[in-house]
Order: structure tokens, then sequence, then C-alpha cells
């Protein structure tokens, strides 16, 4: 589904690359983790694959056809979603507003757009009550899942996670992460994980660490 | 949800912004407003002013002309005599050409002369030499007029309407008992005379009097009288036909037979009144194309008095049309500022949804939509209040300009003692009017400086559907070049930068 075909990056000097030329391939239905020391270029990658940047080297092709080809906000707008350790939901509007003006951007396809966000969100335990609610009166926990929410609710195949539970408690971790091996199984998503926490790791399907510039199968 | 509904919840949520932006646009719309109002006023005024101005055209003797064929005629180093000096009256053959053109509304003829009272006494001063009876030689600066030349102590100031003649227009003659000369009056010996001049003598509507010509006596029906506000001068100190009290109105006919039969179907000077000032110089070219004489015969323009009454409006309009667009830019510029500072605080969520993929220029349109709904609400704000600033500022404005022109018009009065006379310039003085100064008043039908400054103060400034859309117009423009200048930071930015950072 996702294939990173000898991608490098750098930020100053083309000396000082982050990787070692990296070759991946990410498929469908599977949760994959990815660990990785503080500066070690794991969020950089994610901004990659998520089509936030392009690879100063190499190329990102999605089902074959590469990233820059598609252009990178069509490529975010239909084939990918993002969820970020800060939830980044649009804060002056209500949790189901937040599902729906993301169904509105991505053109889902759905008609019963609101009947699915409510449904959705109750999945992740967020009531009608609460969806009504504007997104700040919503704990971290509760805004994250409305965000993992709308990346379910997209029609993107491919899930990218930015420490998604970076800001959570043990509790509301396992739960996220419980939510995002639903949503790679169920819904037969690709969804990557870059966390730092081994924890939340072992409960991908695949682990690849980030070390040396290289990317090792762990898992 | 598209970026219509987005800007809708934004604007809502955010109500101290939306109301920081309603208040700086509702304050910079009300200017712009009442420099709308004030403009569209001026131009009300000034087509108001066209309408009711008019402007004229004078048609006399060229008097130029006649100068020089008198030097021409003069042999090398001898003085000009000044007693070849002859100008011709003007044909009514030539008039009635011309007043069958467009864009006349009216015309006045004008044939003066003086007579000698007979069966009563002409008003004089006591410093006044009494030339009733005395026959003085040549006309005034020593020209010498046709056949007659005598100087009388009552000026005849022939007309073919005495409610088109330039004293009555201009309001410094009124009837006051009786009627005036009408075109109907052609060939009549009917008279006008000054209630001073009546009262002096005790003359009522209907007597007979009796005034001499050169060697003729008139018998004129008085019809009725006027009263004169006209100010005396030295001069009418010193000659008693240059009086206004000694004015008697009577039909152009009767001066010409008093004048003489030369003068038969002649006028000394017409003043055709143009509807459209604008147009003026198309009926001079019109007049021309008629066949006149232009040697012979001289015609003259004169919208002063219309200028003089555009002229403070014109100034308005100017400054109202500086203000709009200082403050449009002005207005835009802060604006700008507004949106880029808020844009810098919507930073994450530009972010949030250009991760989401959102194109830039939806990013863009969701922001102008936000200030189109905040305009919305400012042009409310700036449709009640506008006038009301509006008119302030046109009074204020307006009072300006006319106490400068009031002013100016005062001190270019004084400068010179041929302002008083009018603005039509009729020129019946020097005319072939048998040795008569000409009447009181020149020429022209054009209101005198106090009506123009009352109809210049007249400004009234009300709001139109018309100048609401042209704000919204504004409005628009405003909030578009705003959102512009703000979306370059936009356009620059980067979703990673915004979000992983």
């Amino acid at each position: 589904m996702l294939e990173v075909k000898d991608v490098n990056y750098w930020y100053q000097s083309k000396n000082d690359v982050l990787y070692d030329d990296i070759n991946l391939t990410f498929d469908s239905g599977k949760l994959y983790g990815i660990l990785g020391s503080s500066g070690s270029g794991k969020t950089t990658f994610l901004s990659l694959i998520a089509g936030l940047d392009v690879p100063k080297k190499g190329d990102i092709l999605y089902d074959g056809k590469s990233m820059k080809k598609i252009g990178l906000t069509a490529y975010r707008n239909k084939y990918v979603s993002i969820v970020f350790q800060s939830y980044n939901l649009l804060p002056y509007m209500s949790a189901v507003d937040n599902i729906l003006a993301a169904l509105e951007i991505t053109n889902s396809q759905r008609k019963d757009r609101k009947t699915y966000a409510l449904e959705m969100l109750a999945r992740v335990g967020i009531t009608e009550d609460m969806a009504k609610k504007n997104v700040q009166h919503l704990s971290g926990g509760q805004q994250q899942r409305v965000a993992i929410v709308r990346a379910m609710c997209c029609d993107a195949q491919l899930v990218v996670a930015d420490e998604p539970t970076g800001n959570l408690d043990e509790q509301n971790s396992q739960e996220i992460i419980k939510l995002f091996a639903e949503l790679a199984h169920e819904q037969q998503k690709c969804v990557i994980v870059i966390t730092h926490e081994r924890d939340i790791a072992n409960a991908c399907d695949v682990v690849l660490e980030l070390k040396n510039k290289k990317f090792n199968t762990i898992k | 949800m598209n970026f219509l509904k987005r800007a809708f919840y934004s604007t809502k949520a955010k109500v101290g912004r939306s109301l920081l932006l309603t208040f700086v646009f509702s304050a910079i719309l009300i200017f712009i407003l009442a420099g709308l109002t004030i403009q569209s006023a001026s131009l009300t005024a000034a087509e108001n002013a066209k309408k009711s101005m008019g402007a004229t055209v004078t048609l006399s003797a060229n008097m130029e002309n006649a100068m020089k064929e008198m030097q021409e005629n003069t042999r090398d180093g001898e003085r000009p005599d000044p007693s070849s000096f002859s100008i011709t009256p003007i044909d009514l053959d030539d008039v009635e050409k011309i007043t069958a053109l467009d864009n006349l509304s009216s015309y006045s003829l004008s044939s003066t002369t003086t007579v000698n009272a007979k069966s009563f006494d002409a008003i004089s001063s006591e410093d006044s030499s009494d030339d009733s009876d005395t026959e003085q030689q040549g006309g005034p600066g020593g020209m010498q007029m046709p056949e007659m030349a005598s100087q009388g102590d009552i000026s005849i100031s022939g007309t073919n309407a005495t409610a088109k003649a330039s004293s009555f227009t201009g309001g410094t003659a009124e009837i006051i008992d009786g009627v005036g000369i009408t075109e109907a009056d052609a060939d009549s010996n009917k008279a006008v005379i000054e209630t001073n001049l009546a009262e002096a003598n005790d003359i009522a509507v209907g007597d007979t009097i009796k005034v001499k010509g050169d060697d003729k006596t008139y018998k004129l029906s008085v019809v009725g009288i006027y009263k004169s506000t006209e100010a005396t001068d030295s001069r009418s100190m010193q000659m008693a036909s240059l009086n206004p009290y000694n004015t008697i109105y009577t039909s152009y006919t009767f001066a010409n037979k008093v004048k003489g039969s030369d003068y038969k179907n002649t006028a000394d000077s017409v003043v055709f009144n143009v509807t459209d000032p604008e147009k003026m110089d198309d009926f001079v070219k019109a007049a021309e194309a008629t066949g006149l004489d232009t040697d012979t015969y001289a015609l003259t323009t004169n919208d002063q008095v219309y200028q003089q009454m555009v002229q403070p409006l014109d100034n308005v309009k100017s400054f109202a049309n500086k203000i709009v667009i200082l403050v449009a830019v002005a207005g835009t510029v802060i604006l700008a500022l507004i949106v880029m500072l808020t844009i810098r605080e919507r930073k994450y969520e530009i972010g949030v949804l250009m991760s989401l993929g959102e194109k830039r220029s939806k990013i863009i349109a969701q922001f102008f939509t936000e200030l189109v709904f905040v305009l919305v609400i400012a042009l409310v704000v700036a449709g009640v209040s506008g006038q009301f600033v509006g008119n302030a500022v046109g009074k204020q404005l307006i009072e300006q300009q006319t106490t400068t022109q009031t002013t100016d018009t005062a001190s270019n009065a004084q400068g010179g003692p041929g302002m008083g006379g009018g603005q039509g310039g009729g020129a019946p003085s020097g005319m072939p009017s048998g040795g008569g100064q000409g009447g009181p008043t020149m020429g022209g039908n054009m209101p005198q400086a106090a009506d123009v400054q009352e109809q210049i103060s007249d400004l009234d400034i009300t709001l139109s559907m018309k100048e609401l859309i042209e704000l919204g117009g504004f409005g628009l423009g405003i909030s578009f070049l705003a959102v512009i200048i703000a979306s370059i930071s936009i356009m620059r930015m980067k979703p990673k930068k915004i979000l992983i950072s």
C-alpha cells in the first residue's frame, strides 16, 4: 500500500542526513509501531509519510503512485488521516462538528454523516451530549478519541499517528491503542503509530525501531 | 461542512474578535458612507444648480471690432475721432433664428434709452444737476450715437418681458402693484415705474404719464409699479437717469420708437438663457452657424454664477472623494493588519485544516467569509449612523466652502465697479441707445450672490440604496484586499512547521 523508496532527509546540510536511505513497505490491515529515541527522526519520518513534507531524496509511493505526482494537498485530502499528539481539533467547534468538517474537507462519500459521526463517537465513549459540546470542554483523553474518530471516519486508508498517547494516562493510552488496532483490523486500514513507549509499541502488529539512521524490525 | 459553515462557527465562537472587527469595520464604513453621501449630495446639488441656474449667452454689438474699425479709419499719426465710433444694433431677425435653437429656456431683449420726464419730476439729489430738458451732445465716453444724442433724466429700459429682465429675475426689482411688461405688450406704450418715483409724483396704476424724447412727447400708460432694492452709487447722484428709481420699464418697441426709426426691430442686447451650462459652447457654435455676422456682433458666454455656485460643491465633492479614498486605503491597511494578527493566532487552525487536505484558497475564502459576516453587521451600523455623520461633516464642509466663496466673491466685487452689474453682461451701456446709459442692472437673468449661497447651503444629504450598494461594494473590496494582503503569510505556511513544531 505504502512504499518508502530510498528516502532520505536533511535539514541544514546534505552531509547531515537523518536516515540511511530508507526502504520500507506498509500494508493495509496492519498496525505499525515506530519506536525511536527523541531526535532520532521519527516525527520527520511521519511528516514525510503523512504528506506534510517531501523527502529530499527518494520517493514515497501510495498504491504505486508517487506522492509528488499526487500532490501533497491531494494526498493528505484523499489518502491519509493524521492524529497528532496535541489532538489538533478545530477549537471553535463541537466534537461532532470537527468530524463533519473533516468529512466535508475530505469529500467523504458517506451520506448519513452526522449519524455516522455520532455512532463512531459513541463507540469511543463520547456521548451525544458530549459530542455536541465545544471540544475545549472535553478532557485530553476525550479530545484524542475525537481526533482518532476523525481519522476513522474519513475514507483515507492510511492513518498515521504521532505520539497519540503522549498526553494521556495509562488507562486512556490503552484504550486509544485498542482503537487503533480496531481501525487496522476491522476497517482494514494501514495504521502507523509513532511512539517512544514500548508498551504501546508492543500492542502493534509490526514494530520498527529507528536507530542509527536505520529502521530495524523488532516485531 | 464547507468553509462557509466554518466561517460562521468561527465568527460565532470568537465573539471578542468579531466585535472588534465589527467596531473597526463600522468606523471605516461610516466614514466612507459619509464621503459617499456628501459626494452624492454634491452631485445632486450641482445637477439642481444646472437646472435652476442655467447660463447665459449674450448677443451684443462687437465693441472690439467697432473700436478697431474706428482706428483703421484714422490716418496715421492722428488721434482717432471719437465721433467716428459707431455700433450696429441687433436685428431681431437674427435673434429669431437663434431662439429656434435647442437648449434655450428663455431670452430677454433689452433696448435702453433715456427720455426727459414731462408730466412728472424725476427723482434727483440736491447735488445732481437739473438735466431736465437739457440736451447733452454725445453719449458716455464721447461715443456718437446715431441720430439720438440727448441725455434725459429718465432711463427707459425696453424689454420683451419684465419677468425675464435681470433686475426682476435677480431679485433687485419686484412688481408690487399692477402687472409687468409681457410679450403681448410689444408695440404698446405700457410702462412699469418705480414705487418711489410713483409716490413722489402721486402716480398710480392706470395713470398716464408723459415723457419727452428728442423732439416728441410720448404718453405712457402705467400698468405696474415695482420696487427696486438696487443700491445707488455716486454716479446716480450726478446723473438722474442712473438713479434706479428713475428707470421706467417699457416694451422694447417703445424704447426703439424713442430712439428713432433706424432702431425698428432691433435690440441693444439679447440675453439667451441656456438650460444646460455644459452645453453653452455648443449653443454659441450653433448660434454662430445661423449666419450671424460675428464681425458686427459678439456672443459672450457667462456661467460665472453657475461656476460660483458649483465651486464649493466641487470642493466638497473633491474633499468627499479624498475622504472615501483615504478611509478606504487606511481601512484596508487597518483591517489587513487585524486579519494578519488574527491569522497569526489561528496558525494552528490553519495547520489542522491543511493537514486534512484543505486547499489554501478555501482557507482564505473562509477568512474572507468571516469578514463578510462582520461587514453585513457593520453595514447596518454604518447605514444607521452614516447619514448623521454625513450630515454633520457635509454641513461643516459646505459652510466652510460657502464662507470662503462669499468672501472671495465679496473681495472680487470690491475689486471693480463692474461686478455689481449682474452676470449677464448684457452691456446695454455704450450701446446705441440714443445717449442712454443702459439699465440699472446689466443684462443676464442670473440670481445674485445671496441666492447662490442660499442654494448651496441647501445641500441635502440623504442615504439611498445606491449609496448602500456602493458602500457594500467598498466593504467587499476592502475585505477582499485585507484578506489577500493577510493571506500572503498563509500561502507561505507549511503544515509541518505549524503542527509538528
